[in-house]
């Protein structure tokens, strides 16, 4: 299946046409969605932090991340299915639309730190586990930092695209909108 | 209200808010930032009551860990809500949501300094039941807040014949 073709399925399909018939259900999933990356940023930043040696130096690095990973990939996946939720509806102009792209593109790199982090750096790094973290988890912290950022600028920024937001007139000419 | 709503609308600063495209989404973004912030330091205070984290660290130092992170992250986001509220005043003049949002807001804001005085000094993992109760009701109204921020923007949808709307 091509990849319009599935963006079309996805458009047309009863969960889309019920996101769009109903008049509650936007608002209380775009609420779980702010919640949900809520929960997510400030748990990794958490995290992020101790990498950086910023704050909580008293709790060992392990120990702080075994805490924090759980309700991260919990939020996570409620981040995911409102966001598939808020896509449905619209996803054919989801689909074209640049911020909603760059944002997909900021996921996939902070996933990709994340596993390089977990799976290569953390592993090889022989760091007692209450010394100052090392340069390479100093890189990740930073990177994972500004990547969240990002998607949360992005994510806001669709709503400011062209034909999204109500009181923007169809007529106007977003430069970024492109 | 809804005069003074129109009278700041018209104002040149609200207008020079208003026509930087990128200035709005940039403040909703930072305002998103600092609720994860927030939110997240009143769950990290609230599991700490129920012990579901730090249960080693005396409650005071979980405390002194977050709180700061807490407060400076609220003080950020009222800045920028308050910028957000003159950009567009009237929408939030006749949003229920709205009203409701700042009544929560202040009783959130009382709720968590009355945690602080309920565990001040508590050092092992127990305590009080009452005050774990309260500290899910805490949670609660910080959860209801974002609901309220969001709603913001569908208040007749949300609302119905409740919204504010039809008295502007």
């Amino acid at each position: 299946m091509s990849a319009p073709a599935l963006i079309q399925g996805i458009y047309d399909s009863g969960v889309a046409q019920w996101m769009r018939d109903s008049l509650k259900a936007m608002p209380f999933i775009e609420s779980l969605h702010v919640l949900a990356i809520a929960t997510v940023f400030g748990t990794i930043l958490i995290v992020d932090l101790r990498l950086l040696g910023l704050a909580g130096m008293r709790r060992p690095f392990s120990v702080l991340s075994r805490e924090m990973l759980p309700k991260t990939w919990t939020a996570f996946v409620a981040a995911v299915i409102t966001g598939a939720l808020m896509f449905a509806p619209n996803a054919i102009t989801y689909y074209g639309n640049t911020a909603f792209r760059l944002k997909m593109l900021a996921l996939v790199l902070a996933g990709l730190n994340m596993a390089v982090f977990h799976l290569l750096t953390a592993r090889s790094l022989n760091w007692g586990d209450n010394a100052h973290p090392p340069a390479p988890g100093r890189v990740a912290a930073v990177l994972s930092i500004a990547l969240w950022l990002a998607i949360i600028f992005l994510g806001r920024w669709i709503g400011f695209t062209k034909g999204y937001d109500f009181s923007v007139p169809e007529d106007v000419q977003f430069d970024f909108a492109q | 209200m809804f005069e003074f709503a129109r009278w700041l609308g018209s104002t040149k600063l609200s207008i020079a808010i208003q026509s930087t495209l990128w200035l709005t989404p940039l403040l909703q973004a930072i305002h998103i930032v600092m609720i994860g912030i927030v939110f997240v330091s009143v769950l990290m205070i609230v599991l700490r009551i129920h012990g579901r984290v730090r249960a080693d660290e005396p409650f005071d130092q979980v405390w002194r860990r977050f709180a700061p992170w807490l407060w400076s992250a609220l003080v950020v986001m009222a800045l920028t809500g308050a910028v957000l509220i003159v950009s567009e005043p009237m929408r939030e003049a006749k949003a229920l949501s709205f009203w409701l949002k700042m009544l929560l807001i202040a009783a959130a804001i009382l709720s968590v300094v009355g945690l602080r005085r309920a565990t001040a000094g508590v050092a092992g993992p127990a305590v009080p039941a009452h005050t774990r109760h309260a500290a899910k009701l805490v949670l609660l109204v910080w959860i209801l807040i974002i609901f309220l921020g969001r709603a913001i923007a569908y208040d007749a949808e949300v609302w119905g014949h409740l919204s504010l709307g039809r008295y502007a």
